[in-house]
């Protein structure tokens, strides 16, 4: 918590956490390629006592007393669409901790003595958020809801007493697409409402075509030092824009192919010819965009209710790259940063920002062309599904350390029950990429936690406290089961397979960082339900029914009820008595020659 | 009721009843063929239709075209350059090119052996991610580097280049798009998918760097083609004559014809005129393409692991161009995108006789059914035979059959049909058309041998020879029966060509002997493979090599059924009417 605290100051070097202040801020940076990451941040702080005397200022009023009624002391609600591509895009922004897996995710702690308690709080609460964000968060039932022991730790403050009688649940709607329903209840809950401010360039269209995008939503009570406490409500947006495809105009979205002399080609190639043949180099062309074209419409001065210390928008872009900004904007530089530019914007002004090409490392050598480089993650993470076929498969994670510093992380699968997880054939192989590191694959997985699922009650939660030397690769592989649903547990599109949820990855050290894989589409044995299905199920009922009467007729004896030999049963009875008969004369003739020695035996037992 | 019991009861002892099996057995036979010639008209076969509502072929417009032909142009002279280069400066290139659109790139080395002979290669593929998508699905495009015809695949490496950046414009994929680049369209693409699933010998075939989801399809582009064409060819065979999805082939059909005015053919059937005699054709060049199960493109290896997949290729002389073949390649794909399930809706089991006109498994299959339904009625009849008491004599043998020697003759020769089994997907080239000709001289001894062996070691009564024949046509209808529902086709043209044993018999005649040998020796199965080479054009030594490269890189199973379903149930017809006078 407090290095998460420390990375927010230093990211809003002039923040101070005080009682009941909101702040919103917009970082830009641009990617390799024609890759944007905009993160915009919002957060409101409610002192402790307003929020339980019902005093809500900043915070929300329907989540707030969804909150108090479910009993839920931090909440933590991420939708997520679309995947963070590390390799080129380098550490996430936040350390991965605003982020969830692809679909909703979510996890609270709650008020609860008791499991049966909290589930019925966890109801409670999924029921009515669903209903706030338009999203399917109903649908977290049992079977979707782990209790995760090693990988999540509360973000706030929590006094020991009430962490005591707390129970942290985890849910995750893999299959749930997110969409503008949700973006609009987000918005919602801000003080400006997208009216005024950064929200005021969140734009449905722009936002849902982004090559990434993920909103998180988290409530945390924070106790600072002195002070009291407050409850902080951070609401984020990440999002990775293609500004290739933002710039288009939103009237004529369709990437048509350009017109001939508009390509850039490169023109050292021999065959090269203007308007016959052209070896496109547009990629290595850099960025250039105004804030206007990629999130299409301008910025709406700030929120008045904004902190005026921070300012809302900051890019980060190396020193030499020249912006410009609207007028009456102030651009602030950062002495310890100096890729880093923020602006302070006047309240009631329109408000842009010019980023022009950077035309001096036009010699097409010098890349990444004018961007800030992206960090190099801690870990790479990379999940896929192995085998083929309708009743066995493999599950295989790849995690790179591409560090100098071994990696200690906490991987997290919550699998659906019909993923029958055989824990035996859980194995982790490693391969170093340098030699003469020490490659013992026996110590890698340190901890297992398991919680085998209960068919069509729970699903399987797996954790794994895995620790990896540096510059190794692990392949952690285990093998499972497919089982066969009842007929009517199908979906609709049955034949689409089944989404399982992203593996969560929690590193402890070097730093506590978050890393969701993909989520996987599972194939399940599905029955043909269509129309031919059922007419051979009909057909070989038809011919199974008339076959057995024709053999029946074909093979079976029939004979005349005056042709059976007679008594047959009373011959039957009188060799039973016939033979009991000589049974009984054979053993009285034994117990005769054996004298006594019987008897006394059966009086012995009499006795007793 | 009672009426047509006592009916039914009296004819059950009727001795006629036992005279109708051996012409049930010929019916069948004649039925089967005759329903087979019956499929192409009108009544039988029907007009396809697109199934899955999701796919909306031809319903989106396509864009590809203007400026994309200037980029296109550059990457051909690309690929000119490279043409002389071996498989890793190839690859290298084309890695370069692919990264520069921000496609992950990957490569995959491999090595097969087959016949003696090595066959090593490196893919590279690059995955485009689709742009908001959460890599659960992915569909492929292939352009080999070789052709079918192993000539440079110029045009259709250049396209998949050229689709490659203009689709990553779009941001409407809901799946990633891999773009696969073989060395070769035989081996590279196995090697790929078989490593895509998991399902590679990691001794010689790397596991692949880079995945993406479960694959719903892929496309396959042959295009070596120079001239503009006129029509497009649509390769459907899949291994062991699995076929992909008929919704696939009607997208295609539909897209390339409705939306842009190009014609479709399927087996290599130009100018097809839609007659009984055209159609007749196209569905028979498609049975012995599925008999032989042999991959008839790139797109092959994919059908296996329940990924539809065509290839594409364009033919003949026309006035359609690249751009054309990236439009119908972008419907296709745009079609596919569409899809929310897995490709299920329409056939999997079906025989096309034109672009537009196919009949499905529940019309065909009863021709094969019947095929192998004449060798069960006989087994049965020869077993009911053989437990009756001949009337003439001998009536001091017991009841009970002797089962012991004819079982033994059966399993004896299917034991032994796994020694050409073996020795056809071992050996190396250089000995292959010896050890043939070794073999099909063996071959035809053994059944010479085999009689003079049965008849020294006992007196071959008529029931010896009604059981080892009951039980070989007993194996050989059960075999039969289970193989049409798989490949329809291998199993129509093997109860065909094994038809005649069915009626053989020994006789005393030396005349009639003499005839039943010769027909043996011409439906033996060495005569017939020697036949159909010839006939085909092919050396003997080609078959053999293309039969054990099938065997031991897509993993056919057609030697099995020739050599220990076949083969054997041929042996044990040949010996037995060999076998000299027996006791009547």
């Amino acid at each position: 918590m407090r290095s998460l605290l420390s990375l927010l100051l230093l990211i809003v070097p002039s923040v101070l956490v005080s009682a009941a202040d909101y702040h919103e801020q917009l970082n830009l940076r641009p990617l390799p390629l024609s890759a944007l990451l905009a993160s915009f941040n919002f957060r409101a702080n409610t002192s402790l006592a307003d929020f339980e005397a019902h005093n809500f200022r900043l915070f929300p009023r329907s989540l707030g007393q969804i909150l108090q009624y479910a009993g839920t002391r931090e909440l933590h609600l991420r939708f997520t669409l679309g995947r963070w591509d590390a390799e080129s895009w380098g550490t996430r922004p936040w350390d991965g901790t605003r982020e969830g897996g692809t679909g909703v995710e979510l996890w609270a702690w709650l008020d609860a003595e008791t499991d049966e308690e909290a589930d019925e709080k966890w109801l409670t609460l999924t029921n009515a958020l669903s209903g706030l964000f338009c999203a399917s968060l109903n649908f977290i039932d049992g079977t979707r809801t782990i209790r995760p022991v090693l990988s999540f730790q509360p973000e706030g403050d929590h006094p020991n007493s009430t962490l005591q009688s707390t129970r942290l649940l985890h849910g995750v709607l893999p299959h749930e697409v997110v969409c503008t329903e949700n973006l609009t209840p987000f918005l919602k809950m801000l003080p400006c409402k997208g009216k005024a401010g950064i929200a005021s360039l969140l734009d449905g269209h722009k936002l849902f075509d982004a090559s990434f995008q993920s909103m998180a939503i988290d409530v945390r009570p924070i106790c600072p030092s002195e002070g009291e406490c407050v409850l902080q409500l951070e609401q984020t947006v990440d999002m990775v824009l293609d500004v290739d495809r933002s710039k288009r105009p939103h009237d004529n979205p369709i990437p048509r192919p350009p017109p001939g002399h508009d390509l850039i080609c490169d023109t050292t190639k021999p065959y090269h010819q203007p308007g016959d043949a052209c070896y496109p180099v547009d990629h290595l062309r850099g960025q250039d965009w105004t804030l206007s074209q990629i999130f299409g419409r301008t910025m709406k001065g700030t929120c008045p209710l904004t902190d005026a210390e921070v300012p809302p928008v900051c890019v980060h872009i190396p020193p030499t790259r020249d912006i410009f900004a609207s007028e009456g904007a102030h651009e602030i530089k950062y002495s310890d940063n100096d890729s880093m530019r923020c602006y302070q914007i006047n309240q009631d002004q329109e408000f842009t920002l010019i980023l022009t090409n950077a035309e001096s490392t036009a010699d097409g050598e010098a890349r990444p062309l004018g961007i800030v480089k992206p960090e190099t993650p801690v870990l790479y993470a990379e999940r896929s599904f192995t085998g083929h076929g309708q009743e066995h498969g493999g599950m295989q994670a790849i995690l790179t350390n591409p560090g100098d510093d071994p990696v200690e992380f906490v991987y997290m699968e919550s699998l659906p029950w019909f993923m029958r997880v055989y824990l035996h054939t859980l194995s982790a192989r490693i391969s170093a990429s340098s030699p003469n590191v020490n490659t013992s694959s026996a110590d890698i997985i340190k901890e297992i936690y398991y919680r085998p699922a209960l068919d069509r009650a729970r699903g399987t939660q797996l954790e794994l406290l895995v620790s990896i030397p540096p510059h190794c690769t692990v392949f952690l592989t285990y093998d499972f089961e497919k089982s066969i649903l009842r007929y009517t547990e199908y979906p609709p599109d049955a034949n689409r397979g089944f989404d399982v949820a992203a593996a969560v990855i929690t590193t402890l050290e070097p730093k506590v960082m978050n890393i969701r894989t993909t989520s996987l589409l599972l194939y399940l044995p599905t029955p043909d339900f269509s129309m031919p299905y059922n007419v051979i199920i009909f057909t070989s009922t038809t011919i199974a029914l008339a076959f057995g009467g024709l053999y029946n007729i074909l093979v079976r004896r029939m004979v005349g009820a005056n042709e059976v030999p007679r008594a047959a049963f009373k011959d039957k009875v009188l060799g039973f008595i016939e033979k009991l008969k000589k049974k009984r004369a054979a053993v009285s003739a034994a117990a005769a020659s054996a004298g006594g020695s019987v008897r006394p035996a059966v009086s012995n037992t009499e006795a007793k | 009721m009672p009426r047509l019991l006592s009916t039914a009861l009296s004819l059950r002892r009727d001795p006629r009843l036992l005279k109708i099996p051996p012409y049930v057995s010929a019916l069948c036979i004649a039925i089967g063929v005759v329903w087979l010639l019956l499929l192409p008209l009108d009544n039988y076969s029907r007009r396809t239709y697109v199934s899955e509502n999701a796919l909306l072929p031809g319903q989106v417009h396509t864009y590809f075209g203007g400026s994309e032909q200037h980029i296109f142009r550059a990457f051909r002279h690309e690929v000119d350059l490279l043409a002389s280069k071996n498989n890793y400066e190839v690859n290298d290139k084309l890695e370069t090119i692919l990264t520069g659109f921000g496609v992950k790139v990957g490569r995959q080395n491999y090595t097969y052996h087959s016949a003696g002979e090595t066959y090593s290669g490196e893919n590279v593929y690059g995955i485009l991610q689709a742009p908001r998508g959460d890599a659960t699905e992915a569909i492929v495009l292939v352009a080999a580097w070789k052709s079918i015809d192993e000539q440079l695949n110029r045009n259709g490496v250049a396209l998949v280049l050229t689709l490659a950046r203009y689709f990553k414009r779009w941001s409407l994929w809901s799946k990633d798009i891999i773009l696969l680049l073989p060395p070769d369209s035989k081996t590279g693409t196995q090697a790929w998918v078989d490593a895509y699933h998991d399902a590679h010998d990691s001794e010689y075939i790397a596991p692949l760097p880079l995945k993406s989801g479960a694959l719903q399809g892929a496309l396959a582009i042959d295009y070596p083609h120079e001239e503009r064409y006129h029509e497009l060819h649509i390769i459907y065979d899949g291994t062991n004559g699995q076929l992909p999805n008929l919704d696939l082939i009607n997208s295609i059909v539909n897209i390339a014809g409705g939306q842009m005015g190009i014609e479709t053919t399927v087996q290599q059937m130009t100018g097809h005129t839609d007659s009984y005699h055209d159609r007749l054709q196209t569905m028979l060049r498609g049975m012995l393409y599925q008999g032989l199960g042999y991959p008839t493109g790139p797109h092959s290896s994919f059908i296996p692991y329940h990924v539809d997949a065509v290839t594409l290729q364009p033919t003949g002389q026309g006035w359609h161009d690249e751009m054309a073949m990236g439009r119908v390649v972008e419907g296709s794909f745009r079609s596919l995108n569409n899809l929310l399930e897995h490709l299920h809706q329409s056939f999997f089991f079906y025989l096309l006789m034109q672009k537009n006109r196919f009949v499905s498994i529940g019309t065909y299959l009863p021709s094969a059914m019947l095929l192998a339904a004449n060798f069960t009625i006989m087994a049965i009849f020869l077993w009911v035979k053989s437990g009756q008491p001949i009337e003439t004599g001998a009536s001091d043998e017991s009841k009970e059959r002797k089962l012991l020697s004819p079982l033994a003759l059966v399993a004896t020769c299917h034991a032994i049909s796994a020694i050409p089994l073996f020795v056809f997907n071992h050996l190396d080239i250089k000995t292959l058309p010896l050890a043939f000709g070794i073999f099909s001289t063996l071959s035809t001894a053994l059944p010479a041998v085999f009689s003079l062996a049965v008849a020294s070691l006992h007196k071959p009564t008529l029931q010896y020879f009604q059981l080892t024949k009951s039980f070989s046509l007993l194996i050989l209808g059960v075999s039969l029966a289970t193989l049409s529902t798989l490949n329809f086709s291998l199993a129509f043209l093997v109860g065909l060509l094994a038809s005649p044993l069915t009626f053989l018999q020994p006789t005393n005649t030396q005349a009639t002997r003499w005839v039943f040998v010769a027909l043996l020796i011409l439906t033996s199965p060495p005569a017939v493979i020697s036949t159909a080479a010839y006939a085909s054009g092919l050396t003997m030594s080609d078959v053999l090599k293309a039969a054990s490269f099938g065997w031991n890189v897509w993993g056919m199973y057609t030697p099995v059924v020739i050599w220990c379903v076949w083969w054997p149930a041929w042996l044990i017809g040949a010996t037995n009417t060999l076998i000299p006078a027996f006791q009547m």
